[in-house]
């Protein structure tokens, strides 16, 4: 099988059955952030705004880049977003000025690492 | 020790929680104030959803496998229809409207739950999954290699026990319904629950006696 039909053929989720390294029983207290984002997910999904296999999908289209490199949650919360964009229910401009309006409720510099 | 170490020592605490948060924190809160202004989630919502998040964890699961071990009838309801047995026994809500399938380790078959695709796992009955059940060597291996999984985490099988591995899905969940150990006949129910981990239910390790939990 060529490289590209690989990529066809398995979409970025789709693991089951490669090779893998071996198994570290890892886990971690879940920051504050992170149990809001999965009551987040769970709130979208009764009201039947986002369902998990949107949520999947969205996480999945954040290419495998993003995906290989952000953590569990945070690939969840960009997807969210996205998906939201997406379906017309939030616009990048509102969410751009809401972004702005809550890093500015922390003024301290100092751990602002985005430019 | 005076006063001022401990007021000093409350005031660290207190900066120490209120730093600034991170990237992927704001862009949380900034997707849930933008969904309450516009109405379309309510503004406790999230938190009472946390609350019934914090109100799951494997001591659940526990309950519902000591029941099924004491209870034949139970278990009869159990492995027939999971989630309205837990829900009619124990009044577990499933609050992700997920179905669940109860599935019986026996001396001849060895059950393990995985979720090849993403993370899907019972939450309503055991709570979040641990970050390895996330994560790619779990989900990648599990269903190729089983065995060798399966001794990762010290549990070796006879060749004579049929694994068999099932992969959840976003609508169906599957929760192991592990052996009761020998040795346990005058256990209370109480007791067998304490034997009864997450990674029991998970179907990586056997319910041991040597592996009981404090009862709470």
């Amino acid at each position: 099988m060529t490289q590209t039909e690989n990529l066809v053929k398995r979409l970025p989720n789709d693991i089951g059955g490669l090779p893998a390294e071996p198994i570290l029983q890892t886990d971690h207290a879940m920051e504050p952030w992170e149990k809001r984002c999965h009551a987040l997910a769970d709130v979208l999904d009764f009201h039947k705004i986002v369902n998990t296999e949107e949520k999947r999908c969205g996480v999945e289209a954040l290419g495998s880049d993003m995906v290989g490199k952000l953590t569990y949650y945070e690939r969840w919360i960009v997807a969210f977003a996205n998906i939201l964009f997406r379906k017309g229910i939030l616009t990048p401009t509102e969410f751009a000025l809401k972004m702005k309006e809550v890093e500015a409720r922390w003024p301290d510099d100092k751990t602002h690492d985005r430019t | 020790m005076s006063g001022t170490d401990h007021d000093h020592h409350h005031a660290h605490a207190e900066t120490a929680s209120a730093g600034r948060p991170g990237y992927y924190d704001m862009m949380e809160t900034a997707v849930r104030e933008l969904l309450v202004e516009k109405k379309l989630i309510g503004p406790d919502e999230i938190r009472r959803q946390i609350e019934v998040l914090d109100s799951r964890s494997p001591a659940l699961g526990a309950k519902v496998v000591a029941r099924a071990w004491v209870d034949p009838d139970f278990r009869a309801r159990l492995l027939a229809h999971g989630r309205s047995a837990c829900e009619q026994e124990f009044g577990i809500t499933f609050y992700d409207d997920t179905d669940l399938i109860v599935l019986e380790n026996t001396e001849k078959v060895h059950n393990l739950i995985v979720c090849t695709l993403c993370s899907c796992y019972p939450r309503p009955v055991l709570g979040l999954p641990p970050d390895w059940y996330k994560l790619k060597p779990y989900r990648a291996r599990a269903v190729s290699e089983p065995r060798a999984v399966l001794a990762e985490f010290g549990t070796i099988l006879p060749d004579d026990v049929e694994v068999r591995v099932s992969d959840s899905t976003a609508m169906i969940r599957y929760l192991v319904l592990p052996m009761r150990p020998k040795g346990t006949e005058h256990y209370s129910e109480e007791q067998l629950a304490a034997l009864v981990t997450r990674d029991t239910m998970i179907g990586v390790v056997p319910a041991r006696i040597e592996s009981a939990r404090t009862p709470s």
